[in-house]
């Protein structure tokens, strides 16, 4: 499923748009440098991270998108940043395990 | 010396928004030279990894990139407090990071270990009290 279509599916809020994508996988993590060395490409990332240097590391592991979880919202430095390099910055009220739990089933990953 | 693009950067020790500018300067830069996603990738980790280090562990620095047909020299030379044990340094799972650092994703230990796996050659010269200095090459 892309992107655009799973927010809207699961009710996120949507913070910032990138390319409509198709979701791949998906990986959890707050470490960025454990982020970095294992998400797969075109992942769905999920974490309560909530810092500028998440929508840097996002495009360096070319995610699909990053989850906000815990209905963490970005703070002004992130949304700014995200959107100037056009990443799909997305919110959810659900805590990592309940959020991954529906990207599993709306995505099939 | 002539079919190099040299490209230098002031990395901002106090700055963690503009922390990663240097590294996506380059991606940017590489990719419209064409060289192959995957090779842009492993700079673009390298890079910012080595950058992030010296904002976080060295109040900031210097970042060169030279680049040639086939491949990129990169070095981060900072002023900071040095690294005592290099070998203990590099090891996974390594850090010394402070707790106000672990609060923004930092210090799981892994930015050298990381910057090993996607460089083809790396070295770290480094003096405690006098600063380091890490030279990586990376071939497209
Ligand atoms: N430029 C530097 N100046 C001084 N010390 C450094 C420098 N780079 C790394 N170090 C030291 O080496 C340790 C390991 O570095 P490494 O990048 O692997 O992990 P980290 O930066 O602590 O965490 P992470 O990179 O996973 O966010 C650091 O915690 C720090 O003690
Ligand atoms: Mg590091």
């Amino acid at each position: 499923m892309n992107v655009r279509e799973f927010a809207q599916k699961a009710g996120y809020a949507v913070f910032s748009e990138g390319e409509d994508r198709e979701i791949e996988s998906g990986y959890c993590g707050d470490f960025l440098s454990n982020i970095i060395s294992r998400a797969p490409d075109s992942c769905a990332w999920l974490t309560v991270m909530n810092n500028v240097n998440v929508a840097a590391v996002a495009t360096l592991i070319d995610c699909a998108c990053i989850i906000l979880c815990e209905g963490v919202a970005p703070d002004d430095a992130l949304a700014a940043r995200a959107k100037m390099q056009s990443v799909w910055l997305l919110g959810a009220k659900g805590n990592v395990y309940e959020e991954a739990k529906r990207v599993a089933a709306l995505c099939g990953v | 010396m002539s079919d190099c693009i040299r490209l230098e950067y002031d990395v901002d020790g106090d700055n963690f928004s503009s922390a990663g500018h240097a590294s996506e300067s380059v991606k940017r830069t590489l990719k419209q030279m064409g060289v192959s996603a995957a090779s842009v990738r492993r700079v673009a980790i390298a890079m910012y990894e080595g950058e992030i280090n010296m904002v976080i562990h060295a109040h900031g620095g210097k970042a060169i990139a030279e680049i040639y047909p086939e491949r990129i020299d990169i070095t981060l030379q900072d002023s900071g407090p040095g690294i005592a044990d290099i070998d203990l340094a590099m090891k996974a799972g390594y850090s010394t990071a402070s707790e106000n650092i672990r609060s923004l994703g930092f210090g799981a230990g892994m930015g050298l270990p990381n910057m090993k796996k996607y460089s083809d050659e790396m070295k770290i010269d480094s003096t405690v009290g006098v600063g380091t200095t890490v030279y990586l090459k990376i071939g497209f």
